[in-house]
């Protein structure tokens, strides 16, 4: 038993790949053989973080699951997985929107062995990223997702994927550069290791540091900073976004907005923050600015767009906001002598609803990606203003629509309200100013995604071509967007259940930094 | 009493330069090849005369016979080339084959 | 699970039958309709609806009658005595009510001897479940159960009821599976046919009703945000309900936006709080703690036992000491408390539609009749009152002044634009905002019960007269506009009777002077109404500078009599005007006609015995006193200084109200003077009023238009910008590229190419010495032999 919980971590991270080995032994013309062998793999997978799931204990904030293995002796880097409150919900939602994507993956019919193996070896990165705790294999997961997910945009998507993938590699790849920078400073300064726990256990050690030298580490955080802010993506990083969204295939769309703009907020909260907390305690302000625009930025700019897609993508920006907010909340540590009486629990409130704002948004936004992708698949075009009169077509599929955009609305019950409200309680305290603007993000949301939902889903007729294609939802799309649907509600509804893995670790966290910060 | 070494230098030059001549005025194939043994020849004189002073004694002489195998072999090589030489121009005129010029 | 109160425990399952109802509803209902033939024509979702909203009524009623015997809520609290019941001299007309005013201890004393539950805390509150823990911060679903939560569970479930009722007649055209919607023409000119949605309405209904009714269950303030949220969007989908509809589906965007407007400043009062004071909660819980201290609430937090704010001048302001909190010296600056009173506020006027958010109620009319009676009249625009009753001991004197100055414009406001309005459901739009204005004055001055009197009096007579509108729509066949009906009372008469029942209610109308076995003879619209005044009245002669606040309510009480009976006039009285639409007019069936007929029974009696009367008692139960805050400009009027203007302001109040009905008979009941005439002659200001003060446009041209402009700005920044640079940095990048390779191709090659051109070169022009002539070579190596030792003599001399 002990033995298969320490091949866990290992096993969940290279089921995809042995499954993608498997698919490229399959020939490629039983092309349903081969969805269903992938389908499998990834049930596989996520019954897989299921028992990581089971086997954790929500009590404790450090590092479970830990494998260490060298890995190159030479230089220190070691095969070093772990598991903790921040990544398990990761790590949980990353096989469930595999999983579900991978139900969508349907609609893919060209070259579909090629597309199921990349699409495997992308999950393998992923979850790769989410349990590394050795900074340089981390660096290595982080690149090894970056690869499928290229050929994903470049061969399967739309009329200009080859301008959307070449963006959004080349975007990508100027951050890892930039945190490659940053490794080094860090590896060089700390003891020649990338153990990210011992480096977080040094970084915050009131008598030493890290980067003793704080404009050295300001750099590193901010080298770190920008290449994590690129994925989320924040304003001004974040035009890679609607084109990629907008080219890439509806499952990889709900890949791209449910998993991986996570890894920059994730990224930003196992590496930029544990390993340069001084420098975050200067930066809050300027953090929690890019935030606040994002928030704003993103809501207006969707509101101007007539592509369904692209409008889902800026309001990704948009909701990522709050993530960049919620833990750039940091400085309330050392502001709140005077106002406030109850410290760094603000913070705490702050990351833990930026936590919760990923894993709703990872709900909600591949839920809205899939409801675009379901008409698209129809009547093969996203003009927002030549769709109308939906409801009465496809009644079910405009329901479920309507439930996913509302979460997405961040509408109480319902799993986008929770993180975006937390995140914004806990702004106040930093600046009123800042909480104001953000807190005013609520109209334009509501404005854009209603005006949206009005133009495409009510109205008496469809007023755009291919009239006699909107035939009413199938039953697999159905069980997509139901369990899409249903993980909003439940997350909304019992949001605690998050809040109980994630806190642990998040107050070990914030209060390992604000002894740094606060002095 | 010692025969100077000037006195076999003497020869060992006569014999080469000799040689040389032969060589460069010869037409005949047959001919500069013996101008080549008299230029050889020449050589092992001086490498007999030399061994003298060296601490053996018997260095030049073992050189001069390996350059008197090698003359020999040189010699059934060239022969063979002169054999084919005529055959293909009728003549051991050297002058005859410049076909390698460049 | 811990201690729950009974009483808390019958409105936690009267609050979650209608959810059960929703979910059974929705998916039943859908599925059945997609079965091969369809039940279509099944009212099951109806009596579903109907069911759990009726068991809740019963459990509120009997959580109501156990807080009434648990609690006393029928007897007087002394320290309200003051308000000395006007007609408390025939105490045996009401068998329930006690009015045994010795009995009770005086003063505060009450309160302080806690004797376990229902001793001296009237109320219950705990936790339901938890949402969220950080640190020592917390956020749950709690609920908070006094009088008043009470009170609004049963009225809230009544009127629900009758309106579900009614709604199965209303909605009786959407039971078929070829619905003609007559007011939504396609490209092609015909009218839209759709399958009916009989069940999805009572769902939505159902739906809203969990909402509410969580909303006014909620023991803290986030609670109640959530709930608010839940009844925007409820009221959004039953707004929407014809979503075929152009004007409807942008009517409830309107709406919704509209309100999350109200929502945004209700963020911002929520952040402050929870900043400040670290909780939600209303009160601490008083159910589940075990013992233990409990956590304060912030009522407790802002305001001592005796009601009092602990107010302190320091060099950075006045500062508000926060109460019964481990930090001794905890604080919070004194504008902050306004701003969060403000804020709080604000969610208030988006929610209960008042200046400067009005505009979204009357558009809401798109929606079907009885959601315009439920949502709209008496329950979800009326939580906006609840939520700042229920807030009141966080308001300041500053808070409640304007409070009181938005409610005196909006019922202003309100009334004037009814009094040209045509549209049967507009004119009670306006008539709703107008009294929600009377509501939020009344609190504002310090009138709480006054204000939440009148709320539950408007539920009753404004959802009924809601609902004969929507008996005439249904009896003319979809007609809205006023001016083509007439004379209707002799086609329907129980509408037409109940209507002028409702009517006379929120006139406040009344026969003066006399009584009957003590009671005055008078609707229930008179005695909230006349409480109100006499509070504005008492206002005014308290704070001179603010005898606005009771000027417009007095003239307004005018107005609203005027417009209210031209409605009835122009609908019911008279001759038809429209003669076919007349012919083909009927009476509701039965299913419609007795819900109007209880609703009717309740317009009359629900508010009997006036301030005396066990309405208002036991409302008052929950008033909070609040004592006066020294240095401020404000002196709010206390009951005992109210009940002596009580008499004065009845008079004056029923005086104007009587002016009004008369002039509207006057004009549309005997015809002279001509409204036609007076409104040529006033052409300009009847424009002004008919496009509502021009709010919209306004609106429209200072928010909707910029936010388009500027979406549309940071939509092309981000093109031309922010993709502007990232192309240029990949232009630049090919143009390096390209640089490189001339470098590269020109340069670096060219040397290369060009050492290797002079080798060759060299080696073309040795080839002459190359003669192939043996000889030749002979003497070379000769020649060069004598060279090389020449040179060797020449260069290396014998050393």
């Amino acid at each position: 038993m002990d033995d298969f919980h320490i091949l866990l971590p290992t096993l969940v991270i290279f089921a995809p790949t042995f499954g993608a080995i498997i698919l490229a032994l399959m020939p490629r013309d039983n092309v349903e053989g081969l969805r269903y062998t992938a389908l499998t793999i990834t049930v596989v997978t996520f019954v897989l973080t299921l028992m990581l799931l089971g086997g954790f204990d929500f009590d404790d904030p450090k590092m479970q699951h830990e494998v260490v293995a060298a890995w190159i002796p030479n230089w220190n880097i070691n095969y070093q997985l772990g598991i903790d409150g921040i990544s398990l919900p990761l790590v949980l939602l990353t096989s469930f929107i595999c999983l579900l994507a991978m139900l969508a993956s349907w609609s893919v019919t060209k070259q579909v062995k090629g597309y199921l193996i990349l699409f495997l070896l992308l999950e393998t990165g992923m979850l790769g990223v989410f349990m590394a705790t050795d900074f340089f294999l981390f660096y290595v997961f982080w690149e090894v997702m970056l690869l499928p997910m290229y050929f994903l945009i470049g061969i399967w998507g739309g009329p200009r994927k080859e301008y959307a993938a070449i963006k959004f590699f080349l975007y990508t790849l100027f951050g890892s550069v930039l945190m490659l920078i940053a490794l080094l400073m860090i590896y060089y300064n700390g003891g020649q290791h990338f153990d990210l726990v011992g480096l977080a256990e040094q970084a915050q050690d009131p008598e030493g540091g890290l980067l003793v030298d704080l404009t050295m580490q300001k750099w590193a955080f901010w080298l770190l900073f920008i290449g994590f802010a690129i994925k989320i993506p924040s304003v001004p990083f974040h035009t890679w976004l609607p084109d990629a969204h907008v080219e890439a295939p509806t499952p990889i769309s709900m890949i791209l907005a449910g998993v991986l703009l996570k890894m920059g907020g994730y990224g930003i909260l196992r590496i930029a923050f544990p390993l340069c907390p001084e420098a975050v305690g200067h930066a809050s302000t300027i953090l929690v600015a890019i935030g606040v625009i994002s928030i704003i930025y993103g809501a207006f700019a969707a509101m101007a767009q007539t592509d369904f897609k692209r409008l889902v993508a800026y309001s990704s920006v948009s909701h990522m906001g709050y993530v960049v907010l919620g833990m750039g909340v940091v400085g309330v540590v050392g502001a709140a002598h005077g106002e406030g009486f109850i410290g760094s629990d603000y913070w705490a409130m702050g990351i833990n609803g930026a936590m919760f704002q990923m894993l709703g948004h990872g709900v909600s936004s591949a839920g809205m990606f899939f409801m675009v992708g379901v008409v698209y698949d129809r009547v093969h075009h996203r003009n927002i203003n030549e769709f109308g009169g939906l409801a009465s077509r496809m009644p079910l599929y405009t329901g479920l629509a309507a439930g996913i955009f509302f979460a997405g609305l961040g509408l109480p019950g319902l799993c986008g309200f929770v993180g975006e409200v937390f995140v914004v309680l806990s702004a106040w305290q930093f600046s009123k100013l800042m909480a104001i603007i953000a807190a005013s993000g609520v109209i334009l949301t509501a404005g854009y995604i209603l005006w949206t939902l009005q133009r495409v889903y009510l109205g008496a007729e469809y007023k755009g071509p291919h009239e006699e294609a909107l035939t009413p939802i199938r039953p697999r799309e159905l069980i997509v967007a139901g369990v899409l649907l249903a993980f909003a509600i439940l997350l909304g509804i019992f949001p605690n259940t998050m809040f109980s893995i994630m806190d642990d670790s998040i107050q070990h966290l914030a209060n390992g930094m604000a002894g740094k910060i606060g002095s | 009493m010692e025969t100077p070494l000037a006195y076999y230098l003497f020869v060992g030059a006569v014999l080469f330069v000799s040689g040389i001549v032969c060589m460069a005025t010869k037409r005949n194939g047959i001919a500069v090849l013996m101008g080549v043994e008299l230029v050889l020849n020449g050589a092992n004189v001086n490498f007999v005369a030399f061994a003298h002073y060296t601490p053996l004694g018997l260095d030049g002489q073992i050189v001069s016979l390996f350059v008197i195998v090698l003359a020999a072999a040189e010699a059934a090589v060239a022969l063979a080339i002169a054999l084919n030489f005529y055959n293909n121009h009728q003549t051991i005129d050297v002058d005859r084959g410049d076909k390698l010029r460049g | 699970m811990t201690h729950i109160d009974s009483k808390a425990w019958l409105l936690i399952i009267a609050w979650l039958l209608p959810l059960c109802g929703f979910v059974i509803e929705v998916f039943a209902g859908y599925w059945s309709h997609r079965c091969p033939g369809g039940r279509y024509k099944s009212r099951t979702a109806a009596y579903l609806a109907v069911g759990c909203i009726g068991g809740g009524f019963l459990l509120s009623l009997s959580a109501l009658i156990s807080g009434i015997s648990d609690w006393g809520l029928l007897e007087h609290q002394t320290s309200h005595s003051q308000a000395a019941p006007l007609e408390s001299d025939n105490p045996d007309a009401h068998a329930t009510a006690h009015f045994t005013v010795a009995n009770v201890p005086h003063g505060e004393d009450a309160d302080t001897g806690e004797t376990g539950h229902g001793g001296g805390q009237k109320y219950v509150s705990g936790e339901i479940y938890t949402l969220g823990t950080f640190g020592k911060l917390r956020i749950a679903i709690d609920y908070y159960v006094d009088s008043l939560t009470l009170i609004m569970f049963t009225m809230v479930t009544l009127i629900a009821t009758c309106i579900h009722v009614f709604a199965i007649g209303y909605m009786d055209d959407e039971r078929t599976e070829d619905h003609t919607d007559h007011q939504v023409h396609l490209a092609d000119g015909s009218h839209l046919h759709r399958p009916g949605r009989f069940y999805l309405f009572f769902s939505y209904m159902s739906l809203f009703c969990f909402s509410m009714l969580g909303l006014v269950l909620a023991g803290n303030i986030f609670m109640v945000f959530v709930f608010w949220e839940l009844v925007g969007i409820c009221s959004y989908l039953l707004i929407g309900f014809y979503v075929e509809r152009r004007s409807a589906s942008t009517a409830a965007n309107k709406a919704f936006i509209v309100n999350r407007v109200g929502d945004f400043g209700f963020i911002i009062g929520l952040m402050i709080l929870w900043t400040s004071f670290g909780t939600f909660g209303f009160k601490s819980y008083t159910d589940g703690n075990d013992g233990a201290h409990p956590e304060p609430g912030l009522f407790e937090m802002v305001r001592d036992d005796h009601g009092k704010v602990d107010v302190e001048k320091t060099d950075h302001g006045s500062i508000v000491r926060i109460q019964d909190h481990d930090d001794k010296s905890a604080s919070i600056p004194y504008w902050l408390l306004v701003a969060a009173g403000l804020g709080i506020f604000a969610g208030c006027v988006g929610k209960s539609a008042q200046f400067p958010l009005q505009t979204w109620l009357p558009d809401a009319m798109e929606g079907p009749t009885p959601v315009s009676a439920l949502v709209h009249s008496a329950t979800m625009v009326a939580a906006g009152v609840y939520l700042a009753a229920r807030f009141f001991p966080v308001f300041l004197p500053e808070v409640l002044l304007t409070i009181a100055y938005v409610g005196a414009i909006t019922l202003f406001v309100a009334a004037t634009i009814a009094i040209v309005a045509t549209d049967i459901k507009r004119v009670l739009a306006y008539s709703t905002i107008s009294q929600l204005g009377y509501m939020m004055l009344a609190i504002g001055l310090g009138g709480w019960g006054a204000g939440l009197f009148h709320l539950i009096t408007h539920a009753f007579f404004k959802s009924l007269m809601f609902l004969c509108s929507g008996s005439v729509i249904v009896g003319c066949h979809h007609e809205q506009e006023m001016p083509r009906m007439g004379g209707l009372r002799k086609k329907m008469p129980i509408t037409a009777c109940t209507m002028l029942i409702g009517v006379i209610a929120i006139c406040g109308l009344a026969v003066p002077g006399v009584s009957l076995w003590g009671y005055k003879i008078a609707f229930s619209g008179y005695h909230s109404k006349d409480a109100i005044v006499a509070t504005a009245m008492t206002y005014a002669h308290l704070n001179p500078a603010h005898s606005l606040l009771f000027l417009a309510p007095l003239v307004t009480a005018g107005i609203t009599a005027f417009y209210m009976f031209r409605l009835w006039f122009y609908t019911f009285a008279g001759e038809p005007r429209d003669q076919e639409l007349y012919d083909h007019c009927h009476e509701s069936p039965r299913v419609m006609t007795v819900p109007l007929m209880i609703l009717a029974f309740f317009a009359i009696f629900c508010a009997v015995g006036g301030e005396g009367g066990p309405l208002y008692t036991a409302i008052s139960h929950s008033e909070t006193i609040p004592e006066h805050i020294a240095d401020s400009a404000i002196t709010l009027p206390s009951h005992k200084q109210i009940a002596g203007y009580h008499q004065q302001a009845g008079i004056l109040a029923l005086l104007v109200a009587a002016v009004g009905t008369l002039l509207a008979w006057l004009m549309y009941g005997v015809g002279r003077p001509d409204p036609g005439i007076i409104r040529r002659q006033f052409a300009g200001t009847h424009e002004f009023l008919v496009e509502k003060w021009r709010f919209d446009e306004l609106y429209d041209a200072m928010f909707i238009r910029p936010v388009h402009v500027v979406a549309a700005w940071f939509s092309s920044f981000d093109r031309r910008v922010l993709d502007g640079v990232l192309h240029w940095f990949a232009h630049t990048g090919v143009v390096l590229a390209r640089w490189n390779r001339w470098f590269d191709e020109s340069l670096v090659d060219g040397i290369v190419n060009w050492i290797a051109v002079r080798v060759q070169a060299i080696g073309q022009s040795l080839s002459v010495v190359q003669t192939g002539r043996l000889r030749q070579y002979v003497m070379f190596i000769a020649l060069g032999v004598v060279t090389l030792f020449l040179l060797m003599f020449a260069l290396f001399p014998q050393t």
